[in-house]
C-alpha cells in the first residue's frame, strides 16, 4: 500500500518538475538557448505568489494574475537581450548562469535568505487533501499535476496544429533556412520566452502552495530539472512530461522503500544510464528538434 | 621565452613567500596576510579549474565538488578523529582524484557528450555529495567541524602566516603544473581538443586520456587547496564548503583572466578577490553576487578572449594606469586606504585595456596572414617529380570483407568487399547517398561497421579508437575543412607529427612541419591563423596535415569541392606530388575528368554496395556506371 501511495504521489510530484521542465526544455530545442535564468524566473514567480498574497490576503491561484504577466514580460525580456547578443549555445549558459546569480542576490536582498511560507489562512490548499479509499492526495501535487498537464497539451497543440508553432519547429530544424522562408525568428523568439516566462510564474505559484521558500532553492531545482529534460528529449513536450513523471515515481518509491537520502543517487544512476543507452532522451521521437 | 616564464614565476613565489616569512619585520598586519592566502586559495582553484575547462574547454561547473571534498577530508579526520593535518591533506588528493576519474570515465564515455551535457553532468556531482553529507550526520556529527592548527604551524611563526605560506606553496604548485601543462605536449593536445575534438583524434591525440589526465590533475589541484581551505576557513559546513558560488567564481576568474593561458587565471583570481574583499569592507556584501554575475554575462558576451590577451597587447599602458591611478590617489590620500587604491589602479587598467586592446588584438595576430588570403591566384606547384620511394608493388595495404554500416533503417553500405595496394591512388565515385563518405568514415574509425571486417596493413582495425588507426598508418581530410583555430598554419602540421606515428616534440616537430607545407605550396603562410585563409587554402592544410603524421594511406574526402578551375588544377598537381612521395591515396570526388587523369583505379558505388571497379576509362564506359550517374534515359 505504502508503495502504491509513494508511486502515485510521485507521479503527482512529478507535474511540478514537468511544469519547470517544459519551458527549458523548448527553449533548449527551439532556440538552442540554455536558460538558466528560467529558474530565477520560477523563483520570483514563487515570491510574487507568496508576497502578493500575504499582503493582499488575494487566494494564492488568483496571484497569477499579476505574475503570469510579470514573468511574460520579463521572460521576453530576458529572450531579447539572448537574441541580440547572438550568443553561442554554450556562452548562453555561462550568461543565464551570471543572470541567474544576480536574481537569486536580488530575491534574497528583498525577501531575506531566511524560509518563508504562506501562512495558513491566506493559503487553504497547503492542509487540503483529497482520500480516494486509503490513498491520500494533496491538493496542492493535485494543481501541479492538473496545470502541468495543461501547459504540456497546450504546447503540444500549438507546436503542431498553429501556424506559429510550425514556424517555430522549422526554427528548431535550421534557423537559416527557415528566416529565408520568411519566419520571423526574432519576433517569434520573444514570443516565445514571454510564453515560457509565464509558465514558470505558473510552475513558481505551485512551488509556493506547498513549499518554503528561500533564494538558494533554485539551486535545489537544478539537478532534478535538468534530468528531466534530458531525459525527455531536449524540444519535447510530451517527452519532458512523460518524464517528468517517471522521475517523480522514481524519487517517491526509492524514498519510500530505501531512504530520502538515496534518492539523489538513484536518481542520477538512472540519468546516466539512460544517456549512455539513448543520448536523444528516453521520449524522443524527433519532433521539435 | 619559456625559461623566462618560469624563472619569473619562481622569482614571485620566492618574494611572496618571503613576505609572509618575515611580515612581523615588514609590519604587514595580518590582515593582509589573510587575504594573500585567500587570492592564493582562489588561484589555485581557478588554475584547476582551468587545467581542465580552460584548456581543453569542457566547461566544469563541478568545482565546488573538490574543495568540499578536500576540506571534509581534512576536517573530519583532524577534527573528529584527531588525525594529523599532514596526513590528510594527501589523502584529499587521492579522494578527489579518484572523484575526477570517476566523474570523467563515465562523461567522457558518454556517445552524445557535448560542452552542455558536460557542464550539467558536473553541475549535479556536488549537489550529490552536499546532500550525501547533509543526511549522513555520522561523517560530520551533523554540526560541522572545527581544524585544529597542526603543531607545525610554530615554527613557521603565526597561525596567519602558516596557512599564507601553505596557501601559497599550494598556489605555486598549481600555477607551476598548469605552466608546464602549456608548455609541453599535453597542452598542445588539450588546446587540439578544444579546437576540433575528433580532429584531434583522427591525428593521433589519444583525446580520452588526455581528457581523463586532465580530469586528474584538475581534482589533484583542487582537493589539496580545498584541504589547505579547511585549515583557512577554520570551521567547516556543508554550506560553506559545496557552495555553488564556488564554480561562479573560478568561471569568472579564469573567463575574465583568460582561458588559454596559465596566466589568466591568476589575473583573474587577483582582481576578484581584492574587488570582493574592497565590497565586503565597505558593507556592500549583497552586492557581491550581482556584480560577480553581471561581470560574468558581460565578460561572455563582448570580451571571451579574456583580460590577459588584452593585457599583452597593451602592456605599458596597463602598467602605466595602474601605477599612475594607484599613485594618485595614494599622494592625494583620497577614497580610502593603500589597498583600496590598488583596487582602483587594477580595475583602471583592466578596463583600459579591454577597451583599448579590442581592436587592436582581433587585428594585430592576422595582420601579416590578410595579405596572401586575398591572393586570387593560387600558388602554383611547380610539377617536379618528387622524391619517388620504391613501392613493392602489389601489397594489399586496406583490405575491406563484406562491410555494413547500418543507420537505423538506411543502409549505408552493404557487403562492401574492397582490396586497396599500395601505390595505387583509387578514386572513390558514385552518386550523392552511395556510400563513399560513410566508407572513409569507417577506415578512419569515426564509425564501427555494422557487419564485417576491415584491415590496414595487415592489422585488424574494426575495433580501434581513431587515433589508434591513425598511428597504423591512416589519415584523412574532412570535405569541410577544420583546422585548430588558436594554432598558426605551422602549429596545426606540427600537432600531427607530434602525435604521429613518429611523435616528436614540438620544437623538433616545427622544421618538419615547413617541409610538408612546402610539398603543398603553402609555406610562405606559416604564420597565419587559418581564419585568413581561404578555401583553397585551407583544404591544402587539411592535407599537409594529414601527410605531415606520416601514413601509409591519405583518404581524400572531397578535397576539391567548391574550388575554381584554376584551383583544382593546383590540387591535383599536390594530390600527384603526395602520392609521388610513397603514399596510398583513396580520393572522393565528383569531378570524374580530374579523376580520369589523376586515378589510377577508379571505384563506384552505388546504394551501398561495389558498382564497379576497375581501369578508369573501362570504368566510366561501363553502362551501369552511366546509368547511375546520368539516368537510363540518357543511355538509351
Amino acid at each position: 500500500m505504502n508503495v502504491i501511495q509513494a508511486i502515485l504521489t510521485g507521479a503527482l510530484i512529478g507535474g511540478l518538475y514537468a511544469l519547470m521542465a517544459t519551458g527549458l526544455s523548448v527553449i533548449w530545442g527551439v532556440l538552442r538557448i540554455i536558460n538558466l535564468a528560467h529558474f530565477g524566473l520560477i523563483l520570483i514567480g514563487a515570491y510574487l505568489t507568496f508576497q502578493v498574497a500575504t499582503s493582499w490576503h488575494l487566494d494564492p491561484i488568483l496571484t497569477l494574475v499579476i505574475s503570469v504577466p510579470a514573468m511574460f514580460v520579463a521572460g521576453a525580456a530576458i529572450q531579447w537581450l539572448f537574441d541580440r547578443l547572438r550568443l553561442t549555445e554554450f556562452n548562453s549558459l555561462l550568461v543565464s548562469f551570471g543572470l541567474l546569480i544576480i536574481i537569486i542576490q536580488v530575491t534574497s536582498n528583498i525577501w531575506t535568505a531566511d524560509f518563508q511560507r504562506m501562512s495558513a489562512d491566506v493559503n487553504p490548499y497547503a492542509t487540503l487533501s483529497v482520500a480516494v479509499g486509503r490513498l491520500v492526495f494533496p491538493v496542492t501535487t493535485l494543481v501541479a499535476f492538473g496545470l502541468a498537464a495543461l501547459v504540456v497539451l497546450g504546447a503540444h497543440l500549438v507546436l503542431r496544429r498553429t501556424f506559429a508553432g510550425r514556424a517555430m519547429r522549422a526554427i528548431a530544424q535550421d534557423r537559416a533556412v527557415a528566416g529565408a522562408f520568411g519566419v520571423d525568428h526574432r519576433r517569434l523568439s520573444v514570443l516565445l520566452g514571454g510564453v515560457v516566462g509565464a509558465t514558470a510564474a505558473l510552475a513558481g505559484m505551485v512551488f509556493a502552495l506547498s513549499n518554503a521558500l528561500t533564494p538558494e532553492t533554485a539551486f535545489e531545482w537544478f539537478g532534478t530539472v535538468f534530468a528531466v529534460v534530458i531525459l525527455g528529449g531536449i524540444g519535447e513536450v510530451v517527452g519532458t512530461f512523460a518524464a517528468g513523471v517517471l522521475v517523480g515515481v522514481l524519487s517517491g518509491v526509492v524514498s519510500a522503500v530505501w531512504s530520502p537520502a538515496t534518492a539523489p543517487f538513484v536518481l542520477f544512476s538512472a540519468i546516466i544510464l539512460a544517456l549512455l543507452v539513448r543520448p536523444q532522451g528516453l521520449f524522443a521521437v524527433g519532433g521539435a528538434r | 621565452m619559456i625559461r623566462r616564464g618560469g624563472a619569473g614565476l619562481l622569482a614571485a613565489f620566492l618574494v611572496l613567500a618571503a613576505v609572509g616569512a618575515f611580515s612581523d619585520q615588514l609590519g604587514l598586519p595580518s590582515f593582509y596576510l589573510i587575504l594573500l592566502g585567500s587570492i592564493c586559495f582562489w588561484i589555485a582553484q581557478a588554475t584547476s579549474w582551468n587545467i581542465l575547462s580552460g584548456y581543453s574547454g569542457y566547461f566544469s561547473f563541478g568545482q565546488a565538488a573538490y574543495v568540499g571534498v578536500g576540506a571534509y577530508t581534512t576536517a573530519v579526520l583532524t577534527g573528529r578523529h584527531g588525525v594529523d593535518f599532514f596526513l590528510t591533506v594527501p589523502l584529499a588528493a587521492l579522494l578527489c582524484g579518484l572523484l575526477a576519474l570517476g566523474v570523467g570515465a563515465v562523461a567522457f564515455r558518454l556517445g552524445s557528450l557535448r560542452g552542455e551535457i558536460f557542464a550539467l553532468l558536473t553541475l549535479a556531482v556536488p549537489f550529490i555529495l552536499a546532500a550525501f553529507a547533509r543526511i549522513n550526520a555520522s561523517i560530520d556529527g551533523g554540526q560541522g567541524n572545527t581544524v585544529p592548527i597542526p603543531e607545525a604551524a610554530d615554527s613557521f611563526g603565526s597561525p596567519q602566516q602558516f596557512q599564507y605560506l601553505l596557501a601559497l606553496a599550494v598556489a605555486a604548485v598549481a600555477v607551476a603544473v598548469a605552466y608546464g601543462i602549456q608548455h609541453g605536449r599535453t597542452g598542445s593536445a588539450l588546446a587540439a581538443i578544444r579546437d576540433a575534438e575528433d580532429v584531434a583524434e583522427v591525428l593521433g591525440v589519444a583525446t580520452f586520456r588526455y581528457k581523463m589526465l586532465a580530469m586528474l590533475i584538475s581534482g589533484v589541484l583542487g582537493g589539496v587547496a580545498g584541504s589547505v581551505f579547511a585549515l583557512q576557513i577554520g570551521f567547516v559546513t556543508v554550506e560553506s564548503v559545496f557552495n555553488l558560488t564556488i564554480p561562479l567564481f573560478v568561471i569568472v576568474m579564469a573567463v575574465l583572466g583568460g582561458r588559454t593561458h596559465w596566466l589568466g587565471p591568476v589575473i583573474g583570481a587577483v582582481l576578484i578577490v581584492t574587488l570582493q574583499d574592497r565590497l565586503s569592507t565597505y558593507g556592500l556584501d549583497a552586492w557581491n553576487s550581482i556584480i560577480l554575475g553581471a561581470v560574468l554575462a558581460v565578460l561572455v558576451a563582448f570580451s571571451p578572449d579574456g583580460l590577459y590577451a588584452r593585457l599583452r597587447a597593451r602592456p605599458l599602458i596597463a602598467l602605466g594606469t595602474l601605477v599612475v591611478v594607484t599613485g594618485v590617489l595614494g599622494v592625494l590620500n583620497v577614497w580610502g586606504e593603500t589597498l583600496d587604491w590598488l583596487v582602483a589602479g587594477m580595475l583602471a587598467a583592466s578596463l583600459l585595456a579591454i577597451v583599448l586592446g579590442s581592436r587592436r588584438t582581433t587585428a594585430a595576430p592576422r595582420a601579416e596572414a590578410d595579405e596572401p588570403a586575398v591572393e586570387d591566384e593560387p600558388e602554383v606547384v611547380v610539377s617536379e617529380p618528387g622524391e619517388r620511394v620504391a613501392v613493392e608493388p602489389g601489397k594489399v595495404l586496406i583490405e575491406c570483407r563484406q562491410v555494413a554500416r547500418y543507420f537505423g533503417g538506411v543502409h549505408a553500405l552493404e557487403d562492401v568487399t574492397l582490396d586497396i595496394r599500395e601505390g595505387e591512388l583509387v578514386g572513390l565515385v558514385g552518386p550523392n547517398g552511395s556510400g563513399k563518405t560513410t566508407l572513409v568514415n569507417l577506415l578512419s574509425g569515426a564509425f564501427r561497421p555494422t557487419r564485417g571486417e576491415l584491415r590496414v596493413d595487415g592489422r585488424d582495425i574494426t575495433r580501434l579508437a581513431p587515433h589508434q588507426i591513425a598511428h597504423v598508418g591512416m589519415a584523412r581530410t574532412y570535405q569541410i575543412p577544420r583546422p585548430f583555430d588558436s594554432m598558426t598554419v605551422r602549429d596545426n602540421v606540427a600537432m600531427a607529427i607530434m602525435f604521429g606515428r613518429e611523435p616528436l616534440p614540438l620544437r623538433q616537430a616545427r622544421p618538419i612541419a615547413e617541409r610538408h607545407l612546402a610539398t603543398v605550396a603553402l609555406d610562405h603562410l606559416a604564420d597565419a591563423y587559418p581564419a585568413s585563409l581561404n578555401l583553397h587554402q585551407r583544404q591544402l592544410l587539411e592535407m599537409a596535415r594529414a601527410i605531415a603524421s606520416s601514413p601509409k594511406v591519405l583518404l581524400l574526402d572531397e578535397a576539391l569541392a567548391g574550388l575554381n578551375p584554376a584551383e583544382v588544377d593546383n590540387a591535383v598537381r599536390v594530390v600527384r606530388r603526395i602520392h609521388e612521395s610513397g603514399i596510398t591515396i583513396v580520393i572522393v570526388e565528383h569531378l570524374l575528368r580530374v579523376l580520369n587523369q589523376l586515378a589510377t583505379r577508379l571505384v563506384v558505388l552505388d546504394r551501398g554496395s561495389c558498382l564497379a571497379d576497375g581501369d578508369p576509362r573501362t570504368v566510366l564506359n561501363d553502362p551501369d556506371v552511366i546509368r547511375v550517374y546520368l539516368g537510363r534515359q540518357a543511355h538509351v
